[in-house]
């Protein structure tokens, strides 16, 4: 069982330490992806700390088996951002004032690709290192195999062998956990 | 027809290499390796993407702040009545509320009085104290500003402050953990009455949360602590 399962166990057990370590290590994704369907950072702390207090009301909905813990606090936000955007459409229909923000509608920053974005970081942060680093030179410094053996003294076949490794593990984790993976168990009716 | 080599799609998706006239020719007539190539491709531009995803600033203080209070006030069976300044007798209301409102008057003026001249001779006796702080200025606070705490038995915080200074915003109590001074919660506001009596969040621990800290806040609908501190001390039992 991995730490990600572990704290994902005890979080659905109820024990409030891993309350405060699930908010430690997944409260910036949630405040990131609010940030980016809300357009103003007040609106996205109100829905983070709306999305954990749901989360942890609502924990004994979470099922381990269908998704990562920060996949399900993703799912929550959204439908808490959703709730919130829809709320401050009706009053400015009411009061016809105008919101502070456009809400970003561009598909670059969609809320799935933003979802999507936000897990595979995650995912790139769990993997051993070496697939890590490999990984990053790959997307980030877009090296070559051969220059990414140069830059870490690995041996080309392993540089081969970490990043097919590592490109599999992460679209695994895609495939559980993102935006566009199926009916999830993001869906519990009392986190909303 | 056999597909193409895994590790040479991992090679395609990174654009590392370019598929060969016999690979272009099988991906043409191959759905399955195509749909491979293209969510193997798609991974990496997620991948690429994900560089402004690392390293997230966290969420402020004031979030975490609100999930204690809010679980709390969830999970904590129905709190007893906190009307403490309303168990005077309905008949007496009027005699009492002149001095209160000459109190009020001075607490603005920042030459308040204590509670003690406040409290009618029916009133009920106090509940017992199980913590007391003395707060002492800080340098933004004028030196003869000072306060006192006192932790009722019943989850109720008294605080009794005097010759703070006028503020067009309002002050503060907040209970701070001094071992991560980052780590606090707020109580509430202090009302422009001398004594305050402010219901501590159930299932606060206040072995932890054991410095107590008056604060300078401006209206600006910021709910984290402004970082002006004009009291603090720490509560002993």
């Amino acid at each position: 069982m991995g730490p990600g399962e572990e704290l994902a166990e005890r979080f659905r057990d109820g024990d409030e330490k891993a309350l405060r370590t699930a908010y430690e290590r997944h409260g910036s994704a949630v405040l990131v992806l609010g940030v980016r369907l809300l357009g103003n950072r007040a609106d996205a702390e109100d829905v983070t700390q709306a999305t954990f207090v749901a989360a942890w009301m609502g924990r004994e909905t979470f099922d381990p088996e269908r998704g990562s813990l920060l996949g399900w606090l993703l799912g929550i936000a959204r439908r808490k951002a959703v709730d919130r955007l829809r709320s401050a459409a009706r009053d400015e229909r009411i009061t016809d004032t105008v919101r502070s923000q456009p809400v970003p509608t561009t598909a670059a920053d969609s809320p799935e690709r933003v979802v999507d974005r936000l897990v595979i970081a995650d995912e790139l942060n769990r993997l051993p290192s070496e697939q890590r680093r490999t990984l990053e030179l790959a997307f980030f410094d877009d090296l070559t195999h051969p220059q990414i053996a140069a830059v870490t003294g690995l041996p080309l076949g392993t540089v081969k062998s970490h990043i097919r490794r590592g490109m599999a593990n992460l679209r695994r984790r895609w495939e559980v956990d993102g935006a566009a993976s199926g009916p999830r168990s993001a869906g519990p009716s009392l986190a909303r | 027809m056999q597909h193409l080599d895994p590790d040479r799609l991992v090679l395609l998706s990174l654009a590392e290499e370019v598929a060969d006239d016999h690979e272009s020719a099988h991906l043409a007539g191959c759905a399955t390796c195509r749909e491979e190539l293209r969510t193997l491709e798609h991974v990496a531009e997620l991948g690429a993407e994900s560089a402004d995803m690392r390293e997230l600033p966290p969420p402020p203080e004031s979030v975490w702040a609100g999930i204690q209070a809010e679980v709390a006030r969830a999970t904590a069976p129905a709190a007893p009545a906190r009307r403490r300044l309303r168990r005077t007798p309905a008949g007496d209301r009027r005699r009492w509320l002149a001095p209160v409102l000459a109190a009020a008057a001075a607490a603005v003026l920042g030459i308040a009085g204590t509670a003690v001249v406040m409290r009618g001779p029916d009133q009920p006796p106090a509940a017992d104290v199980t913590a007391r702080a003395t707060l002492a200025p800080l340098p933004s606070a004028p030196p003869d500003a000072r306060g006192d705490v006192r932790v009722l038995a019943d989850d109720e915080v008294v605080v009794d402050v005097q010759n703070l200074p006028l503020t067009t915003g309002f002050h503060e109590v907040w209970l701070i953990d001094p071992d991560d001074t980052t780590k606090m919660l707020s109580l509430g506001n202090l009302p422009a009455r001398p004594e305050a009596v402010l219901p501590v969040p159930p299932g606060t621990d206040l072995n932890r949360y054991r410095l107590v800290d008056v604060s300078d806040e401006a209206h600006d609908g910021d709910a984290a602590h402004s970082g002006k501190s004009l009291l603090r001390g720490t509560l002993t039992y």
